[in-house]
């Protein structure tokens, strides 16, 4: 078994996804490798006082939002 | 029959106004086409004739007595099948939802309903938005009418971009979270728009990504399209996202044409980051000299490299479409598809850290995109890299999809349309794509309508 395959059944685990079988656990295999990939291609130098976008916001008194 | 079949939103209305149109006869001769063609082209996941007849006949009654609602009055159209429709199953194409009947209509929907369109059934879509074309579904995925009937139509809103270039509806609704709208759109030669994040309610329609997702109007024309936006762009307060800025009239700008306007390019999208096909590529520089002849200043403009973009929106899609579909997964996993069952779960592999840091990127790169665009009225650039794959090839679809620049502007919420640009040596559409401001649709519209005019692109139609 693969370091990604171990991993995707500790994910599998820990989200509750108990039903998948052999081919889903592969599947998920192969997002753990191309998660990784995708990951590596985020910026180094993010500052910490970069906040994410659409951070949350109290409405306004009056706003008609929810 | 051919005439109907490719009559326009706005012309159709004019007819239907004069009473030299009959919407039973209209919305007969549409069904009798469908039920021609879509064997062929799967646009359709479920037809309603017996609703569009009883709605054309409502509409004819009501125009005759003098009671013209509007543009949309006794004109049919069609729904991709995440949105909302009281009563008939939204099943996002998926085994997954087949028995998931709607309570309520989708603001949108009650919007078209309310105009006095004749709803003629729900269309195609790739799985739940995310993962197509699959043949491992309920229903085939759609095919599209240009080219040799075996090619990609794009997605995931194919079904609404096989339907309109397929002269089966003259409007349909699709949704666009990386792309959706816009990418049928370029492989089918229709016109898509993506608006403005929050400028149209996403109420009653199966989310992808909360954060990235919208829904757009699709048409043949730029004209339609703006009359299509027109009836469903407002504020919903019941959609956390919605905006509450005030609609415009989207038709008013249309023929005041682009003289004098400045417009960016942004070439290095399809010349460094990704190298497009060349057919394409030379589509969207011709188009920056038709707007040079016509009188607007075009200068080159350098965002940044559309790696930055794409990764920023695939994290984003992965976490939030899994959160979103973590409970059926984990009840039914073996209910979805092979490919969206794959990409969505890829969305339980994503750190929680990095996810946040896809969301800060987000934040930098719509600074920095909309600093780039101080200055300029809109921007020009590709859609797609290349022309439409074949359907069938396993390896060229999933290759062609990062092969886009409609990603970066999910990731900025700004309006983008995609418009056809011409026709490869074999016969398939090419596109471009306009970006405008924030909230500045019409200047989108205008900027397209003008290259429309110029170029007549849109006269033509498949062979079907």
């Amino acid at each position: 078994m693969t370091r990604d395959e171990d991993q995707a059944r500790l994910i599998a685990t820990a989200a509750g996804l108990t039903r998948l079988n052999e081919k889903h656990l592969a599947q998920l295999a192969q997002s753990v490798a191309s998660t990784r990939e995708l990951a590596a291609k985020l910026p180094k130098d993010l500052h910490w006082s970069e906040e994410i976008a659409l951070t949350f916001r109290l409405p306004m008194p009056g706003d008609a939002k929810p | 029959m051919t005439d109907l079949a490719y009559l326009g939103l706005a012309d159709a209305a004019e007819l239907i106004r004069a009473r030299k149109l009959s919407p039973v006869e209209y919305t007969q001769a549409l069904l009798e086409r469908i039920g021609r063609l879509d064997a062929r082209y799967h646009a359709f996941i479920r037809l309603t004739p017996d609703l569009a007849m009883a709605a054309a006949r409502e509409a004819e009654r009501e125009i005759a007595a003098g009671n013209w609602r509007g543009p949309l009055h006794g004109v049919p159209f069609a729904l991709k099948d995440i949105i909302d429709v009281a009563g008939l199953p939204t099943t996002a194409h998926s085994k997954v939802l087949i028995g998931n009947v709607a309570a309520a209509d989708a603001p949108v929907t009650a919007r078209l309903k309310a105009a006095g369109g004749i709803l003629m059934g729900k269309l195609a879509t790739h799985e739940f938005a995310i993962g197509g074309p699959s043949f491992d579904l309920p229903w085939p995925p759609a095919v599209n009418p240009w080219g040799d009937d075996r090619r990609f139509p794009g997605g995931s809103s194919s079904g609404s971009g096989v339907a309109l270039a397929a002269g089966m509806v003259p409007a349909a609704l699709g949704t666009d979270t990386g792309g959706s709208v816009r990418n049928p759109a370029s492989m089918c030669g229709i016109t898509g728009l993506k608006p403005t994040y929050g400028r149209v309610s996403r109420r009653g329609v199966l989310p992808l990504a909360y954060s990235l997702d919208h829904v757009g109007p699709m048409t043949r024309t730029v004209r339609d399209n703006a009359l299509l936006l027109q009836l469903i762009a407002g504020h919903d307060p019941q959609d956390p996202g919605s905006a509450e800025v005030e609609v415009p009239d989207y038709s008013a700008d249309l023929q005041r044409g682009v003289r004098g306007l400045k417009i960016g390019l942004i070439r290095h999208f399809y010349a460094e980051d990704i190298e497009a096909d060349p057919e394409q590529a030379q589509a969207i520089e011709s188009a920056a000299e038709v707007f040079r002849r016509l009188g607007a200043e075009v200068r080159e403009i350098r965002l940044a490299p559309l790696v930055d973009y794409a990764t920023s929106t695939r994290i984003i899609i992965r976490c939030e479409a899994f959160a979103i579909h973590r409970r059926w997964l984990a009840e039914r996993p073996g209910d979805y598809g092979d490919l969206a069952r794959q990409r969505i779960l890829d969305g339980a592999a994503v750190s929680a850290a990095d996810y946040i840091d896809a969301l800060r990127l987000r934040a930098r790169l719509t600074r920095r995109t909309l600093e780039a665009f101080a200055g300029i009225d809109a921007a020009l650039t590709i859609s797609s890299m290349d022309p439409a794959c074949r359907i069938d090839d396993a390896e060229a679809c999933p290759r062609a999809y990062p092969r886009q620049a409609r990603q970066p502007f999910n990731v900025t919420g700004q309006p983008a349309i995609a418009v056809p640009a011409g026709f490869s040596k074999g016969g398939l559409p090419l596109s471009l794509q306009l970006i405008g401001h924030p909230f500045q649709e019409a200047m989108v519209y205008r900027i397209a309508q003008a290259y429309e005019r110029a170029t007549g692109w849109t006269d033509r139609h498949p062979e079907c």
